[in-house]
């Protein structure tokens, strides 16, 4: 690993600036991906900038009615703070789905959002990957990409997001506070993560000289009728093969909303509203559901090895919004097998 | 010659001066430099939890902790839970319950239950217990074993405070 | 269920707690890289990016402005450094014969070609990734089916190698009424011990020590001196705990005697701890198999014929192989029996043994197409082992020395509730999932190897015992110091030791699951003596107070012991480090196997098919147990190992480089403890006077063979779809 310049900014200011004077600085607050990558030679910043005793730890209510959730916000402690877990279970079953007890404790709320992909190339310095060195290619589209995207993919790369937190986030409609130079912005979830196109090597919009300050989340948290599905190679501690965050208003047995978002499928948490309004005013049936899931998946594409997750994503979606509707979410702490 | 920087960690209550360089995980300075070789070292990328240490109380794996990062907080590492003589609950269940191979895992498994068993009060569920220490793994392998050792300690903590 | 600690009963020891457990739960217990040596250099491995070509050139240029290098070793300053490297089947001591850095060519991927030394092991590595390679690289063969691949029988390579045949095979499964023809598949596996492969050597003027996690002290000591030109008497190897070794720590790997170059050059201690990734290359492997099963069989369920062939990987240079035909062609009585293994060489690294290395891949093979068999019959698959058990293998026609076989499959069926099974497939359901039932035989052949030992008993009750041996794991010092304790009649207290280090009495590599035979009846021996130089013949005799009433203040016995059949000159050999392992198929006149019964239930998603594992039950008959709270573990940790390798590990290998792609524990999965449920051993009482002295027949690799069928057996009956190609995923179930 590089050796680098330490730094502890003061304030968010402070940090704002730092990272706007130095081109090859890095923020580091969890540190449970860039200190791995920087293992790797992936990434190799002259400086870190640690962020991670910044006044950014809150979970207050807001005044619409919804949350706003500090950037630094352990991913564990989020998932446990007791307004979350009743009023947006989603996403405390979500990041609960995710990585392990210890993974979690440190692991922060924006880190989580990113999260660079597993895509096996992308961290084999060896091989080419044009998300790590642009214009050397992707090994991943004819090679090893049982784990890659279906939905969204380019000529230049077919990496997928690997969050759960950022799959429910995406439900959910959050909104991504940042702030940078040019002073404070609010970016919609849905515009935060890119899709690969001619530039996968850009993740998120986030320019490189803006820090996360918080997540808010609207007032609706579906807290009735939801579940977060991850199916995956081991019942715990592994990156989805696909996930589900499913949220149903229901009117009787009529859905009166639905939301819908995958994982594991794409280089962003994947949604499609015009599916989801399909779904509106339909009976919460198998029925609706599998033209649901049939249409999510229309334009699903696989590379060889992932072909199965069009097929999986479909099932996953169908038993998802079942799930949801029946009131039965998935639980993601007992692990019974049964 | 690359600088070093000082740095004051505490460690299982007692203050130690060091100096590193930035890019030295905890895991490292604890090994190397202090000395501690309970914590043990494999994947360096927290994909084994083998490396967990508490920091204030909740388990981290050490191995992708800077060590600056762990400037003024609490670090306790399994020499610091519990003696050969004076064994902390956790350490007695493992014996008693048979849950020792190789060793290798052994500190960061009763590290990590530590930590769930702090947070979870009460008597987590055999299946609870599996979830909450799955970052953990053992190759020997000993889960029944050490399942049954972290409920029996985790029934006992309740007891206890009941 | 939660069982502290089985009881003894039948033909058991007690079950005392483990020797090193207080020292393990303290974090106590020091590895090979916990030593502390003075002042050491760290050493960092920068590895090939090809599989098959050459280095044309290095630039090391930047690599050395990384403050903190001390050195760096390549095949430009390195290439006559090492003397030698024999594979350990050809009576050496490695497990490749490839030496790196001795030539410009690239073998495998991910081949060490350069090492780094530095003052940290931050600066080493980083150094490492600014070592700059030019290769002029060829397209190289990656398995089976790649172009230019070398095929070869293993009859024609390896001149001890026997297929083994009898009868007219053609003839019988031409006229079989019922036949099964199937081809199965296993895949690339790694050992991934928890404790990674690391090396610490150190020179005191021409002698080293050489602190590394190894399965084979006397092995190592000789292989280093061989490889770097010295005696072995100027090396001592230390390794006191190992964290797991499963095989890949029971041959000498290039990376030691690189460290002790490197410690030599540096004049200081030098330090390796290989990374994860490197661990898939610098070290052996399981490799894939393919192997094709025919049975042919009367309509009443008698076998008739049976031919197993096998295909296995290996390297370019070296003819390894694991053949587990040998067993595979004893394990049922059928008269007409052939088979035959080849090997395929690529451009990959030399394979090695790794957990039950012939029987885990070629058991499923021929336990999955019983099964079939079974369901083409219609007989229950147990009754169709039933019907074809024997007491005396088909080849040559020896007895078994014993066969429990189906008492344990009788206990396991009863614990597991066999009789509740619903025979057609995808016939039982519990709500949204489908449940199956499978079950599998478990063999393996009980070693032995010579072995010697020194025990000394103090007049204060003390007793010592020394020897070379291994804890990997595996419970060495609490069944040695067990064995000496109740021989000696010594409460088990008094008993300390001493193992690792190759300063002690030699002891075989722990391999083959033959360490608690074979140095048990080692230090049973040397306890003998010590009760004939006391004149306490009565088992029940108080050997202590006879020592002390004869005025000594200790006695020490040093014994060797050899297993019945071994070569003339065996213990000269296991001093230079070869162990010489005998008994299994070996012996001419018996043939001696440890067996079990497996059974698994399944869990399959009827949508979206994950496979999930609630309950495992196994069941065995091992001879004698020393200890039945160390056995179960071993036995516990085999059958999850043996889930795994029918659920979970593959080496995925990217061929169009012939490079390993999931090289870390994030990618190559093993179980978490959330995918083990419940899980019952029995140990069935079985006396065996003729294996050994002790009757002992070793359980390290007992449990993980067969698992992989059973599970796979489970699958097909949840889901009615036969599952020929390991690791079972979810997308061969969701057509």
């Amino acid at each position: 690993m590089i050796n680098f310049q330490y730094s502890r900014p003061g304030d968010i200011a402070d940090a704002v600036r730092q990272i706007a004077a130095d081109p090859r600085a890095k923020f580091i607050a969890g540190g449970t991906n860039i200190l791995d990558l920087m293992k790797y030679d992936v990434e190799r910043p002259a400086h870190l900038i640690d962020i991670s005793r910044l006044p950014l730890t809150g979970v207050e209510e807001t005044a619409s009615g919804g949350m706003r959730i500090g950037a630094l916000v352990p991913n564990s402690d989020l998932s446990y703070h007791p307004l979350i877990e009743a009023r947006y279970p989603i996403l405390a079953s979500a990041i609960r789905a995710g990585a392990s007890q210890q993974l979690r404790n440190m692991a922060s709320t924006g880190g989580n959002l990113l999260q660079r992909t597993r895509c096996l190339y992308f961290y084999d310095v060896a091989t080419p990957c044009n998300k790590r060195a642009p214009g050397s290619g992707c090994s991943a589209i004819d090679g090893i990409n049982r784990q890659n995207a279906i939905l969204g993919t380019s000529d230049a790369c077919i990496a997928t997001h690997p969050s759960d937190m950022c799959v429910a986030l995406a439900v959910l409609e959050a909104k991504v506070h940042v702030a940078g130079p040019a002073g404070e912005r609010v970016i919609a979830f849905e515009d935060f993560h890119r899709l690969p196109g001619k530039t996968p090597e850009r993740d998120t919009n986030l320019a490189p000289n803006e820090i996360i300050t918080a997540i808010e989340l609207p007032a609706r948290g579906f807290a009735k009728n939801y579940t977060y599905i991850k199916i995956r190679d081991r019942h715990s501690y592994a990156f989805a093969l696909v996930s589900v965050a499913a949220a149903l208003e229901l009117e009787g047995k009529t859905i009166k909303e639905a939301r819908l978002a995958l994982g594991g499928v794409a280089h962003k948490p994947w949604r499609n509203k015009e599916v989801e309004a399909t779904l509106n005013g339909q009976p919460a049936t198998r029925e609706s559901f599998r033209s649901a899931a049939d249409a999510l998946l229309r334009d699903a594409k696989g590379f060889g090895h992932n072909d199965f997750k069009v097929e999986l994503a479909r099932r996953a979606v169908v038993r998802a919004l079942t799930q949801a509707a029946q009131g039965t979410p998935q639980s993601q702490s007992n692990k019974k097998i049964v | 010659m690359t600088f070093r920087n000082a740095l004051t960690l505490n460690i299982n209550g007692s203050e130690h001066e060091v100096f590193i360089e930035p890019h030295w995980t905890l895991l490292d300075v604890l090994r190397r430099e202090i000395g501690l070789t309970g914590t043990k070292e494999n994947c360096i990328e927290a994909e084994c939890g083998v490396c967990t240490v508490l920091l204030d109380g909740k388990a981290v794996c050490s191995c992708i902790l800077l060590a600056m990062q762990a400037a003024g907080r609490s670090i306790t590492t399994i020499e610091g839970l519990g003696t050969p003589d004076a064994l902390d609950p956790l350490q007695v269940a493992f014996l008693k319950h048979g849950a020792v191979q190789c060793g290798y895992c052994i500190p960061g498994m009763i590290l990590t239950a530590k930590s769930f068993l702090a947070e979870h009060p009460g008597t987590p569920t055999r299946h609870e217990i599996r979830e909450a220490i799955s970052g953990t793994l053992c190759r020997c392998t000993g889960y029944q074993k050490i399942i049954d050792a972290i409920a029996d300690a985790g029934a006992e903590g309740a007891q206890a405070a009941s | 269920m939660s069982v502290e600690a089985p009881a003894a009963t039948g033909n058991m020891g007690e079950p005392h707690p483990r020797f090193d457990a207080r020292l393990k739960v303290t974090g106590g217990a020091r590895y090979a890289s916990d030593m502390p040596v003075d002042n050491p250099a760290y050493a960092y491995l920068v590895t090939s990016a090809i599989a098959r070509g050459r280095i044309v050139s290095i630039n090391l240029g930047e690599a050395q402005n990384v403050p903190g290098v001390l050195h760096i070793m390549t095949h430009e300053n390195t290439s006559k450094d090492v003397k030698d490297s024999k594979l350990f089947s050809d009576g050496g001591f490695s497990g490749t014969s490839i030496i790196p850095l001795q030539s410009d060519k690239v073998w495998h991927d991910g081949q060490i070609v350069a090492v780094v030394v530095a003052e940290t092991y931050e600066a080493a590595r980083e150094a490492g990734y600014r070592v700059k390679i030019e290769y002029e690289a060829e397209q190289p063969s990656a398995t089976f089916e790649s172009n230019g691949v070398q095929v070869q029988a293993a009859a024609d390579v390896k001149k001890t190698h026997e297929d083994p045949k009898v009868g007219d095979f053609d003839g019988a499964f031409a006229s079989a009424e019922v036949k099964v023809d199937a081809t199965y598949f296993t895949p690339t596996q790694h050992h991934n011990p928890i404790e990674l492969f690391t090396t610490t050597c150190a020179w005191a003027g021409d002698k080293l020590t050489v602190y590394e996690p190894s399965q084979t002290m006397y092995g190592m000591k000789n292989g280093i001196a061989s490889q770097l030109g010295i005696e072995p008497e100027q090396v001592r190897v230390v390794s006191n705990f190992v964290g797991g070794a499963f095989g890949s720590k029971g041959s000498l790997t290039p990376r030691t005697a690189l460290t002790a170059i490197a410690a030599r050059r540096v004049g200081r201690p030098v330090k390796l701890v290989a990374t994860r990734q490197q661990g898939f290359t610098i070290a052996t492997y399981r490799a894939e198999t393919k192997q094709r099963v025919r049975l042919g069989a009367s309509r009443d369920g008698k076998l008739t014929a049976l031919s197993h062939e096998g295909w296995e990987v290996t390297s370019r240079p070296d003819n390894y192989m694991v053949a587990g035909t040998d067993a595979t062609t004893r394990m049922y009585d059928v008269a007409n029996v052939q088979s035959k293994v080849s090997i395929v060489h690529a451009d990959r690294n030399t394979p090695g043994f790794m957990r039950s290395p012939p029987e885990l891949p070629y058991m499923f093979g021929l336990e999955s197409a019983i099964d079939e068999l079974a369901y083409a019959l219609d007989i229950d698959p147990i009754e169709l082992r039933r019907k074809n058990d024997t007491m005396k293998e088909p080849i040559k026609g020896l007895p078994y020395t014993s066969r429990s076989v189906m008492q344990c499959f009788d206990e396991g069926a009863k614990s597991f509730g066999w009789s509740k099974r619903e025979p057609k497939p995808g016939s039982m359901r519990d709500g949204d999932w489908l449940v199956g039932l499978g079950c599998a035989m478990s063999c393996y052949p009980t070693q032995m190897a010579p072995s010697s030992a020194r025990v000394r008993l103090s007049q204060n009750g003390e007793l010592r015992v020394e020897t070379a041996s291994h804890e990997i794991g595996n419970g060495a010092y609490t069944v040695i110091g067990q064995i000496a304790a109740e021989r000696l009649g010594v409460p088990y207290e008094k008993v300390s030791v001493v193992l690792g280090d190759s300063d002690y009495p030699a002891a075989p590599v722990s391999g083959g699951s033959i360490t608690t035979a074979s140095v048990c009846n080692c230090v049973a021996e040397a306890c003998d003596a010590i009760r004939a130089e006391l004149g306490i013949n009565d088992p029940k005799g108080d050997v202590l107070a006879a020592l002390k009433s004869r005025g000594r203040g200790a006695i020490e016995r040093y014994a060797e012991w050899t297993p019945k059949g071994v070569p003339d000159g065996a213990l000269a050999k296991l001093y230079s480090g070869q162990a010489m392992p005998t008994g299994g198929t070996k012996d001419k006149e018996r043939i001696m196997f440890a067996f079990g019964a497996e059974f698994i239930e399944v869990r399959v998603h009827q949508r979206t098919r994950e496979i999930r594992v609630p309950r495992i039950v196994g069941a065995f008959a091992a001879g004698r147990i020393v200890n039945p709270r160390t056995a179960r573990s071993q036995l516990m940790g085999g059958l999850i190992w043996g889930v795994s390798s029918a659920l979970h590990e593959a080496t995925e290998i990217d061929k169009r480089a012939a490079r390993y792609v999931n090289k870390d524990l994030a990618e190559y999965l093993v179980p978490v403890n959330a995918d083990i449920d419940q899980l019952e051993v029995f140990m069935i009482p079985e006396e065996d006077h003729e294996v050994n002295p002790l009757g002992i027949k070793g359980i390290g690799e007992l449990g993980n063979v067969g698992t992989n069928a059973a599970v796979a057996n489970a699958v097909y009956h949840a889901t009615g779809k036969r599952i020929r190609d390991l690791p079972i995923r979810l997308e061969t179930l969701l057509a």
